[in-house]
């Protein structure tokens, strides 16, 4: 029993207490193969996963340091059987190998002659491969022809049947198109990437290939502009909405050597294939008589690389696609590597390993994000609004609870007490928002919003022409806000991890004078709404936000809020005192929507 | 082989006529040994001792019984017993041919063979296998007969029989023999004794045995090769030989395994049924005379004589702290399985079946509880038998539960309880290895079932783990090379697993580390080296000792040492010292140290309480405290980094949910386990003050609101503030009860016409109402009557299984005292009397001779021993007496194995056709 930081479970999971002197050389020492799953404030989880360990491997590491990291932190004695397990499973990486044979093209070859019969034996490996080549050590060994297009199911396939392939066939370079980052931007500002920003390229660089995972507002775009400029070939960015294809142009013109005119845009409305093209998850997904037209757009080059944005949202079509393009470099790109959908191993295997990663705290303690108030306002229900959900239809529940007009009232209070900050209101039903941005006089962007009126918006909110924006889900990703500071979120994706996150992003840029952004929440008391609510914020709480749970009627009234951040604190009195008698208006008025 | 019987070989009289007189007997040279001496021997071979035999001549006869022969050969190292084999295949002293003690030196060449020889031979004589003249046996120890016996025909050491015996089953023909000695270069002789004996000599001569191998025709060298180390038999055309082989046995190089040409001889009583060969003996089978084997072999009686026991090479060395760390770390852990298994079974206690034993699918749901392998889970479930936590609780519809001792056992310091299963666990016989495999009649073997007791178990385990006690602190030991040395120490036993039929192949993956370099299922050393019971044992122990946390990283933990006893062990089962003390001694004079160790029983148990003290002591400052305090955390975690105290551990235990356990113990409070804290009777105000008491931080507001949360809506569905309610259909009984005095400490308050409502909380409601003579019942959230925590089971007291050793109990100092006396009396009353008597028991014509069975049977088996002469009066299948003077051989399994005088050849006769038997007086 030493004085450690770490405590490892005989479930593979590790326990770091942060505030322990040797946290951070702890830290160091684990990351390299060990997932972190929670990150709250004093005790972080990390998870040893096979996956997490095969990386460990293809990064260099081997089991003998990764057991000497464990003992050497560990506050008890670790379990033995952990230990043999780990050696165990690091054993499996690389017995089989993906290489490119001068004859027979790829070939999976492995040393170990029963692995090899073992994975041949599954059916699901089967289809992938030719035919046996007969080495003159073929009693020791052995290799099959793996057709090139299969490469990347087959890696998949592989490590589900728990043998990895290291794959040496490596990576073609493409077709060589310069490009670097300028020193200066636009504005002539001198700038460089961040040292997180530069770990991580390289990180990506040496590998390959994989994801990189960093928060909201972190700038994964210089990520994916300093990936270009390391392969100095031509790019394809796969981005998740025009607007956002439109930023990473605006960034790269910006902040490298290409011109407007390198790069294309291909999406809905323009179809350009430049060195540099950025196109749409929609459009590629687009499926039409059964194909898929734009999939030549992956043909159309020679990729020498490939950057997915909000790798988290990639749809299952584009998998199967990316799982032919193995040979390419592939950058993945995202904040929140959740996936409601359980995904997160496809991502790995596709893209794959994570590169990279950084907790949210420890890029804003590094004041690269902006430091952020998490709320929770819960908003009680007036009697007739709780007897309508509580005869409401079950999959009306959500949308119910949800829009209450007593929810519209705080949301209002709210934005009012944020007068003169930039605020974002964000929701998932359209009619709540217009209704929201009836009452605020507010500008509403939601789906049938044009482009360009979107970034008419968008701009002008930029510059503080307007203060406050109703948005719905549209504006959850990628949308580059820089001086919004205020979110209040008033309806969500059900219970979406991800998504509370990215909203929270929109406001995690640094601001200017360098305070505080605030994420508010609007939940109703004691409906499905809360318990939604919980499990949306379970991601950020175990990145260390820790929210604050507020009662409206003490946020009507003030009572919440540190001294110094109150605004006037009239209006939010006013309300306060105005609440009880609304009650039966409210009533009538969810009658009507009910 | 009766050779020596039948005359034709030197007579077992023929002592060594020195100044003092030698022993002409096993009885007699037990008689010349001291009361100490004696005593060792009884404690080597406990298995004499019941019923305590009469007096030294009985001693003696029993110790040449082929039973307890093989168990002591069975207790032999290798170099001694290679020792004994070696003596098996000596030729017997002439008078001018070398000593045996010369001869053994030449079977068993090497320096370090000559220096461990006299402590080899030491052994035997302690042990009553070897007696003689003096220590070792003197110049000529002599093996008892059963031994040699055993050992000689076939010999271990895949020697064949002597010239003159091969050449006596072959019935060559004088004339024959005469041939051969011409062919090999020999003057003729007058008889084939004189032949044969000839032969012999040039056979031992090296020098003239090169010349005249030097002299072979081509291949017939090689021909004598294959058969050199055994064995000695081989396959050949004897009527039309090819030129070697025909040159083989003209020479007598080479000998017909059977009577040449006539095979139909047998009589009706076959002479001599361990006939060495003799049974296999087909047309063309041809031995090769031991003296030539030898000649080939230079001498030596083993390929590989073994007299340095084989190091246990050591595999990786931990330091001893991070050892010790991972032991208590494990030992812990097993603590709180134990712990959990039973915590489950005394609210579910599986039921036993009908064969006894622990149903598949209960063990399948204990591991999965455990979340261990299967094969673990029935380790867990033994090992808490053994140490007496559970037992079967003898209802009708049985079930294993809890026993009393459990509960004793969890009150204790978690040093004591560890120092409670590990004694329980080295002294077992039971052992969790089999679970999973069928016995010999093809049936599963059930966890805590029959038919899983291993008689060396303790032995092994002893063994193994002082083994890893020898070897310097942290040591990790080459697993393969524990094998050999353990194999080393007991070769005999390691070929014999009675229990055994197949193995299941999942034997070896389930468990064995993969760093663990040589899977001790598949010993590397030997060509054809079965998995013997000793190996699998040896291999169940290392799993388990890492299991229990005897061992930490493969090294013993040093807190475990104190448990081995300080040179010897000196547990509290009987079972484990039986052999042990030999074992620990290894060659070197194991059953006279063993003396030393037969000390009053009580003080062997206070011992191992000390001992077990000491262990615990030892292991307590390595077991961390036990914490107060956990941090919650804004995510509804909230983290132990240790262990908790008991209550700190349950309370929270009802109130979140355990995510994660080892070192550390993880919570996550959902509404669901706080629902379950209130529902037990917790307020919201208790939780509250719980979190603040013992958190190191301030609670998180999320965590505060959740409890409140659940709280406001736990409490709308039932009483409110209040702590219970009472309600019932019949106003006037309420009435009543609110009016009664021995009610008011509940305060009782009425509600509503049929509910009153109480201040107590409601077990307490309950509880008084009971006593109060209603019969109240609880009701749940719902309104339905809640059954209380079904009753936590128990058996009745019962005692841990007693350990089932495969050997009798080691005798302690007072039984060996008074066994040795009694013997040396009886000897006396014995001996006296004897010669006077001898004379009058023998009539020799008058009628037959009629005594009593015992002691027909007695005074045969003492004169297969002295080889003396009988008279006895014996009844034939046609109901004819008759009386015979008979030379007893063997006395066996009803039968005596003879050489009948008066028919003059080897008879066999079954013992209870003998009316009596008399000495014949040799006036």
């Amino acid at each position: 029993m030493n004085g450690g930081p770490l405590i490892v479970q005989s479930d593979k999971t590790l326990l770091l207490e942060v505030d322990h002197e040797q946290a951070e050389a702890c830290r160091r020492d684990i990351a390299a193969f060990a997932e972190l799953e929670r990150a709250p404030e004093h005790i972080h989880t990390y998870r040893v996963t096979p996956l997490g360990l095969w990386n460990a491997r293809a990064a260099g590491h081997d089991a003998e340091q990764v057991v000497d990291a464990l003992v050497r932190h560990a506050r008890y004695p670790v379990p033995h059987a952990l230990l043999v397990d780990i050696a165990e499973t690091m054993a499996r990486y690389g017995r089989l190998t993906l290489v490119k044979h001068p004859a027979h093209g790829l070939v999976l070859e492995s040393s170990d002659r029963a692995v090899l019969e073992e994975v041949l034996r599954s059916k699901r490996v089967q289809p992938l491969v030719g035919e046996r080549i007969a080495g003159p050590d073929a009693a020791d060994g052995g290799s099959v022809v793996v057709h090139p297009s299969e490469r990347g199911q087959i890696k998949q396939v592989l490590l589900k049947l728990g043998w990895p392939a290291e794959d040496l066939a490596g990576y073609v370079d493409g077709e060589a198109h310069p490009i670097r980052l300028e020193e200066r931007d636009a504005e002539g500002n001198a700038w460089s990437l961040r040292p997180y920003q530069e770990q991580a390229v390289e990180g990506f660089w040496h590998g390959g290939s994989g994801v990189v995972v960093l928060p909201c507002g972190a700038g994964k775009t210089l990520v994916g502009a300093g990936a270009m400029a390391k392969a100095q070939a031509t790019t394809l960015i796969l981005v998740t909405n025009t607007v956002s294809a439109r930023q990473w142009k605006h960034e790269l013109v910006r902040r490298t050597s290409l011109t407007e005119d390198e790069i294309g845009e291909y999406s809905g409305t323009k179809k350009e294939i430049r060195p540099v093209t950025i196109a749409t998850y929609q459009v590629i997904t687009t499926k039409r008589k059964g194909v898929y037209p734009h999939l030549e757009l992956f043909d159309s080059r020679d990729w020498g690389l490939i950057v997915y944005d909000e790798v988290h949202l990639l749809p299952a079509p584009v998998f199967k696609f990316t799982a032919d393009l193995q040979a390419r470099r592939r950058l993945g790109l995202t904040a929140t590597l959740v996936r409601e959908d359980g995904r997160e191993s496809d991502v790995f295997s596709l893209i794959g390993p994570k590169r990279f990663d950084a907790p949210w705290k420890e890029i804003e303690n590094q004041g690269w994000i902006a430091p952020a108030d998490c709320v929770e306002v819960r908003v009680s229900l007036t009697d007739s609004e709780r007897l309508a959900y509580a005869t409401a239809e079950p999959e009306e529940k959500y949308r119910f609870c949800a829009t209450t007009d007593s929810k519209r009232k705080v949301t209002e209070a709210l934005v009012r007490r944020h007068a003169g900050e930039q605020t974002l209101v964000i929701g998932q039903y359209i009619d709540q928002l217009d209704e929201l941005g009836e009452h605020l006089g507010a500008p509403v962007i939601k789906g049938d919003t044009s482009n360009a009126q979107r970034e008419k918006l968008f701009d002008a909110f930029r510059q503080g022409e307007i203060g406050c924006l109703v948005v719905s889900k549209v504006a959850n990703f990628s949308v580059d806000l820089p001086e919004a500071t205020v979110a209040i979120q008033v309806s969500g994706t059900f219970g979406s991890r991800q998504e509370e996150a990215q909203r929270l992003g929109r406001v995690l840029r640094p601001k200017a004078d360098g305070h505080e952004a605030r994420f508010y929440s609007v939940v109703a008391r004691d409906t499905i709404d809360q318990d939604f609510a919980a499990h949306r914020q379970r991601f950020l709480a175990e990145q260390g936000y820790a929210y604050r749970i507020v009662d409206s009627v003490d946020l009507l009234s003030g009572r919440d809020l540190p001294p110094q951040e109150l605004p006037g604190g009239t209006p939010g009195a006013d309300d306060g005192a105005g609440r009880p008698g609304d009650g039966t208006g409210a009533g009538e008025l969810s009658g009507d929507e009910g | 082989m009766s050779s020596e019987q039948n005359g034709d070989g030197p007579a077992p009289e023929e002592p060594g006529p020195e100044a003092r007189p030698a022993p002409r007997t096993l009885a007699e040279d037990l008689r010349a040994r001291d009361d100490a001496a004696l005593a060792a021997l009884l404690r080597a071979r406990p298995d004499l001792l019941s019923p305590v035999p009469g007096d030294l001549t009985q001693l003696a006869t029993r110790a040449g019984t082929r039973a307890s022969v093989v168990r002591a050969l069975e207790g032999l190292d290798r170099f001694t017993l290679q020792t004994a084999e070696a003596l098996a295949v000596a030729p017997p002293p002439g008078a001018a041919g070398p000593t045996v003690r010369e001869s053994l030196a030449t079977l068993l060449p090497g320096e370090e063979a000559a220096e461990r020889l006299p402590r080899a031979l030491d052994e035997l004589r302690a042990r009553a296998l070897v007696w003689g003249d003096g220590d070792g046996g003197g110049e000529n120890p002599r093996l008892v007969r059963t031994a040699r016996e055993l050992l000689g025909s076939p010999s271990p050491t895949g020697l064949g029989p002597p010239l003159a015996e091969a050449v006596g089953t072959a019935r060559l023909s004088p004339a024959r023999l005469q041939e051969i000695l011409g062919a090999a270069g020999l003057p003729a002789t007058h008889d084939p004794v004189s032949a044969v004996s000839a032969l012999t000599s040039l056979f031992t001569d090296p020098d003239r045995m090169s010349a005249l191998l030097d002299g072979a025709p081509e291949g017939a060298v090689p021909l004598l090769r294959k058969l050199e180390w055994g064995p000695p038999h081989g396959t050949v055309d004897v009527a039309n030989p090819s030129r070697p082989v025909g040159w083989l046995l003209d020479r007598a190089l080479l000998v017909p395994a059977g009577p040449d040409g006539d095979r139909s001889e047998s009589r009706g009583e076959r002479a001599d049924r361990s006939d060495s060969g003799g049974g296999t003996a087909a047309a063309g089978t041809v031995v090769l005379p031991r003296e030539v084997a030898l000649h080939l072999r230079g001498g030596r009686a083993h390929r590989e004589p073994q007299p340095v026991p084989p190091a246990v090479a050591e595999e990786r060395v931990h330091p001893p702290e991070t050892v010790d760390a991972a032991a208590a770390g494990q030992a812990l852990a097993a603590l709180a399985t134990v712990e959990e298994l039973l915590g489950h079974w005394e609210t579910e206690p599986p039921p036993v079946l009908r064969a006894g034993g622990l149903g598949v699918r209960d063990l399948r749901r204990a591991a999965g509880l455990l979340d261990v392998p299967e094969q673990q889970a029935a380790f867990w479930a033994e090992l808490a038998y053994a140490a007496g936590l559970v037992a079967s609780d003898g209802e009708v519809d049985e079930a294993y539960a809890p026993t009393p001792a459990y509960d004793d056992w969890l009150r204790a310091a978690p040093p004591e309880r560890w120092a409670l299963l590990a004694t329980a666990w080295l002294a077992a016989t039971r052992v969790a290895g089999p679970v999973g495999e069928r016995d010999t009649k093809g049936k599963a073997l059930a966890a805590l079932g029959p038919g899983l007791d291993r008689g060396p178990a303790p032995d092994v385990r002893h063994r193994t783990l002082t083994l890893l006690a020898g070897l310097p602190p942290g040591t990790r030991p080459d697993r393969a090379s524990l094998h050999e040395r353990l194999r080393w120490e007991r070769p005999l036993q390691a070929h014999r697993d009675p229990h055994r039929t197949g193995r299941r192949p999942a034997d070896g993956t389930d468990r064995g580390p993969a760093p663990a370099p040589a899977p001790p299922d598949t010993p590397p050393a030997a060509e054809e080296a079965p998995v013997t019971l000793r190996d699998r044992l040896a291999h169940w122990t290392l799993e388990e000792a890492e299991l229990l946390g005897v061992t930490g990283r493969g090294a013993l933990a040093s807190f475990a040492r104190p448990l081995l006893g300080p040179t010897v062990p000196g547990e509290r089962a009987p079972a484990a010292p039986g052999t042990a003390p030999a074992a620990a001694a290894g060659t070197h004079g194991g059953a006279a140290e063993a003396l030393r160790n037969g000390r009053p029983r009580e003080e062997q148990e206070a011992e191992a309480a000390e001992a077990v003290d000491r262990a615990a002591r030892a292991l307590a400052p390595l077991v961390p405290e036990p914490l107060t305090e956990v941090l919650l955390q804004a995510d509804l975690t909230a983290v132990a980094p240790g262990p908790l105290e008991r209550e700190l551990s349950a309370f929270l235990g009802l109130m979140a949910d355990v995510e994660s356990k080892g070192g550390a113990t993880v919570y996550r409070f959902t509404p669901e386990s706080v629902r379950r804290a209130l529902d037990a009777g917790r307020s919201a105000a208790d939780l509250h003050s719980f979190l603040a008491g013992h958190s190191r931080t301030p609670v998180p507001q999320p965590l505060t609101y959740l409890i409140d949360d659940v709280a406001r809506r736990h409490g709308r569905l039932r009483v409110g503030a209040a702590s219970s309610y009472l309600r019932c259909d019949d106003d006037a009984l309420l009435a009543g009860l609110l009016a009664d005095r021995r009610a008011a400490p509940l305060r009782l308050r009425m509600l509503a016409p049929t509910v009153l409502a109480s201040a107590a909380p409601p077990d307490q409601l309950l509880a008084r109402l009971r006593e109060m003579g209603y019969a109240p019942a609880a009701e749940s959230a719902e309104g339905d009557v809640l059954l209380g925590r079904p009753d936590v089971r128990r058996t009745p007291p019962r005692r841990p299984p007693e350990p089932v050793p495969d050997r009798p109990p080691l005798p302690d100092a007072a039984l060996l005292t008074a066994a040795v006396r009694a013997i040396r009396a009886g000897d006396h009353a014995a001996t006296l009397p004897h010669k006077p008597k001898a004379p009058a028991s023998t009539p020799p014509d008058g009628g037959l001779p009629r005594t009593v069975m015992a002691d027909t049977l007695a005074t045969m088996q003492s004169a297969t021993l002295t080889g003396t002469p009988l008279w006895i009066g014996y009844v034939n299948a046609d109901g004819a007496a008759s009386q015979r003077v008979i030379a007893p051989v063997k006395v066996e399994g009803g039968f005596v194995t003879a050489y009948d005088h008066t028919a003059d050849e080897v008879r066999t006769y079954p013992l209870h056709r003998i009316t009596g038997v008399a000495e014949i007086t040799e006036d």
